[in-house]
């Protein structure tokens, strides 16, 4: 517990405090091999081109379906494309779908729960019984669901993340406003006439942020997911970008003939999706910790 | 490997307990009952033994007149029978039908039905049963898609209770294979309910169905072909995923998968107690042009399109070197005597393209959604499409959609730019009449050539095989040099059975490959 009582101790001293949890952060081993492995993974989607030798979509056909080699890292698939190249070009896809969908989420997560939960009365009953029923159906079924509906486009797998992650967002936030929103400090801004939002923004909100870290990282992790499943099921990112869980699909019925493009991107997404996690697990615990 | 199963027939194995103990193991208790009771009756017939496991899709529309797949028709071959056949060789055989007869002028066509064919209700087979169904199969205000096919007939009557007489408005030299359409089993005249009763004359009869599950079906030992079914049970498995169905073959959870992609074809031929087979077929993929609106009613977009597709790397890439080159044209190599073996697909010509588009107006390159279905290698096709057309500057953006889902609402013939699978079909006309014909109820490109029309025309009714086959030729040069069709290959069809059975052989069309033939080795 010698780190707990660290961070708690570090906690108490206002200045850069952010670095003070990533200091901690990387004292607990999971945690930092985590961060490490999620970083590594946002600077090759940064890089990607400059570090991809081939196009995405660049089919080499007299060098298809070659195993893994110095020249060819991750091999070639079955119509000639570098799988090493689509594996780092897809990693930028993932990112910036999964990492956006998580960010729209979050925010209107925490603006809806925020302002339903302070509220309280019928506008909370409300807009809590709706999202519990958007919530009884698992996240993937509603995200087919909605794809279906809207047809498959990267726009779309966005706006299918957001919805999905709302109501999740909103109720841990609501978890977190209950307690908080009796408060003193709270009753006195209300009573000093302070406008709602500044109430909601100022006095609550900071108290909502570490319960939030954790959760966001939590949803980029299941958001990853998302992607690469409505990937897999074709009801995502179309072919030919590389994504990871379509370039699973497009490698299923080759699992016998080129291994390799088929476990190569599973091994990306499992491995991020468990760094993810593991980042957030230590998050978690930090700022747990410093409360 | 997996001891064989005991085939009891007349000259069955003396029953020894290693014999036995053999058949214990491998068919189960009530089998062995059941074969051990058939050495004691002495039946004349081959005994139907064991049970055979088939993986299929799961069928949607059982009703003979709609169905379509080949899942659907497997069910339907097993349960009811066509009046005529068409063997794995594309040869005309006799099923319901045992023999005919066809008047001089080539109009008039007269069938015997076998004699004591029964239902599986137990009424008798009469000749008004194939009256019926036919009326019903070209009835126009059904709106079946067989209403076109059978247009041509004029007349159907019966003479006594096992004849019946076709008569034709125009000559088909094509029309016993015509009658052999997947739509034409025979029905019980009067049935209301096809979809769902299975009333029929076939080897199976149906037992248990569930829906997106299972069918289970058993042996009708009344069935009127000698020696058919082989099997005394037969499992149809619904497996919407082909790579479980190949899974569940290796696994031993099934005996006999009708359809498969072609790594998964390559994978089980080195599987030991697996019979992997392939089957050459006039199936094709075909990409076409929308010809009746922009960018694709300028021919010199459709030249340039033809000119990007490079067919050899594609053929090498998509059907991994197992297709069979196509030349733009729904005639291919099976149909050795139409087949126009001598022309040449010309060779891509980038610049050429580039310089078609530019006069057509497209110097700064053009964008096109490509629609494909989600089965089959039309995915791969349209990937590597993209990748040789983007070299002329066309651009593609790819949309696959599930094949049930395009197929439907008639999406398909609507999108401009769009790959389609042809299944195969034992004749080329077929392919002419409902989709490159000008008025054809599948005219998905949308184009209409008043020179192939005419061709097509005297193709479809010309009792002059040379006259027939200088048009099919003539149509074949014609696509070759222009419309919107590219059709890069022919693809084989694949399938794979365990090698404790026998006697299995894929058609072109796997879902009339004849289950019934099959038996235990």
């Amino acid at each position: 517990m010698a780190t707990s009582l660290a961070s708690s101790q570090a906690a108490q001293g206002k200045p850069s405090r952010r670095l003070r949890v990533l200091k901690s952060l990387f004292e607990r081993r999971s945690a930092a091999f985590g961060t490490t492995v999620v970083l590594f993974f946002l600077l090759v989607a940064l890089l990607g081109p400059l570090l991809a030798p081939y196009g995405a979509n660049e089919q080499i056909l007299s060098e298809a379906r070659q195993p893994p080699s110095l020249q060819r890292p991750f091999g070639t698939d079955h119509i000639g494309r570098d799988v090493f190249s689509r594996v780092v070009l897809g990693a930028r896809d993932i990112f910036v779908l999964a990492g956006v969908g998580t960010l729209l989420a979050v925010v209107a997560g925490t603006i809806i729960g925020l302002l339903a939960s302070y509220l309280g009365g019928l506008t909370e009953e409300l807009t809590f019984r709706f999202f519990d029923s958007v919530l009884a159906m698992p996240a993937l079924l509603f995200a087919l669901l909605l794809m279906g509906t809207f047809g498959p486009s990267r726009g779309n797998v966005l706006i299918v993340i957001t919805v999905a992650y709302i109501p999740i967002v909103a109720r841990v936030v609501r978890s977190v406003v209950l307690p908080v929103k009796t408060k003193d400090y709270v009753a006195a801004a209300r009573m000093q006439g302070e406008p709602i939002t500044r109430i909601i923004f100022r006095e609550i909100l900071p108290s909502v942020l570490p319960a939030l870290a954790v959760e966001s990282a939590l949803r980029f992790s299941y958001a990853i997911f998302l992607v690469a499943s409505l990937g897999f099921l074709g009801a995502g990112v179309q072919p030919p970008n590389p994504d990871w869980g379509l370039m699973i699909s497009e490698a299923r019925t080759f699992v016998s003939l080129t291994p390799w493009s088929l476990y190569f991107p599973a091994a990306a997404i499992s491995l991020l999706v468990i760094s993810v996690n593991l980042m957030a697990d230590g998050l978690k615990s930090v700022l747990q910790g410093q409360a | 490997m997996p001891t064989p199963y005991a085939r009891a027939s007349q000259e069955a194995p003396p029953v020894t307990p290693s014999f036995l103990a053999r058949v214990l193991r491998s068919a189960g208790p009530v089998t062995v009952i059941l074969a051990v009771a058939s050495l004691f009756m002495g039946t004349a017939a081959v005994a139907q033994v064991g049970t055979l496991r088939v993986a299929i899709e799961p069928p949607v529309q059982l009703d003979p007149a709609f169905a379509s797949s080949d899942s659907e028709i497997a069910v339907l071959n097993s349960v009811y029978d066509y009046l005529i056949d068409i063997d794995a060789q594309n040869d005309i055989q006799p099923r319901l039908a045992s023999d005919w007869t066809v008047s001089d002028d080539g109009l008039r066509y007269t069938f015997r039905l076998a004699e004591g064919v029964t239902f599986h209700d137990g009424s008798a087979l009469r000749a008004q049963d194939v009256v019926w169904t036919f009326d019903r199969l070209r009835d126009p205000s059904l709106e079946l898609p067989t209403s076109d096919l059978y247009a041509n007939i004029a007349d159907i009557t019966t003479s006594g209770e096992l004849e019946v007489t076709f008569t034709l408005h125009q000559t088909n030299p094509f029309f016993l294979y015509d009658l052999s359409d997947n739509h034409a089993l025979i029905v019980k005249a009067g049935t209301a309910d096809a979809g769902t009763n299975f009333n029929g004359t076939g080897p199976f009869r149906v037992d248990d169905y569930r829906v997106g599950t299972r069918m289970s079906l058993s042996a009708n030992e009344s069935y009127f072909i000698d020696g058919k079914p082989g099997v005394e049970n037969l499992e149809l498995i619904f497996f919407s995923d082909q790579v479980a169905a190949v899974d569940a073959i290796r696994g031993g959870q099934v005996d006999l998968v009708l359809r498969m992609p072609t790594p998964l074809f390559l994978t089980l031929q080195a599987e030991p107690g697996i019979e992997a087979v392939s089957v050459p077929t006039n199936a094709f993929d075909l990409v076409r042009l929308r010809a009746d609106r922009p960018p694709g009613d300028d021919p010199r977009v459709q030249q340039a399109l033809k000119l990007l597709t490079d067919r050899d790397a594609i053929i090498e890439a998509v059907t991994l070197g197992l297709g069979a080159p196509g030349k733009h044209s729904p005639i291919g190599p099976l149909y050795s005597q139409y087949f126009a073996e001598e022309l040449e697909v010309p060779e891509p010509d980038v610049e050429q393209a580039r310089q078609l588009l530019a006069e057509a107006g497209y110097e700064d390159g053009l964008e096109l959604e490509l629609h494909t279905p989600d089965t089959g290698d039309r995915p791969t096709l349209a990937v590597v499409l993209k990748d040789q057309w983007a070299r002329g500057g066309v651009d593609i953006e790819v949309i696959v959609q599930p094949e049930s889902v395009y197929y439907s609402d008639g999406g398909w013939l609507d999108v401009g730019l769009g790959i389609t699978g042809w299944g195969s079909r034992p004749i080329p006309q077929y392919f002419l009449d409902v989709m490159v014909a000008c008025d054809a109820v599948w005219n998905e490109a949308h184009w209409c050539d008043e020179e192939v029309d005419r061709l097509i025309e005297v193709a479809g009714t010309t009792l002059d095989d040379e006259a027939r086959a200088e048009a099919y030729l003539e149509i074949q040069r014609i696509l070759l040099e222009r419309g919107p069709l590219i059709i890069p290959y022919f693809f084989p069809q694949f399938g794979a059975i365990r090698e404790t059975f026998e006697n299995f052989e894929l058609k072109a069309f796997p879902g009339r490959s004849d289950l019934a033939a099959i038996q235990v080795r």
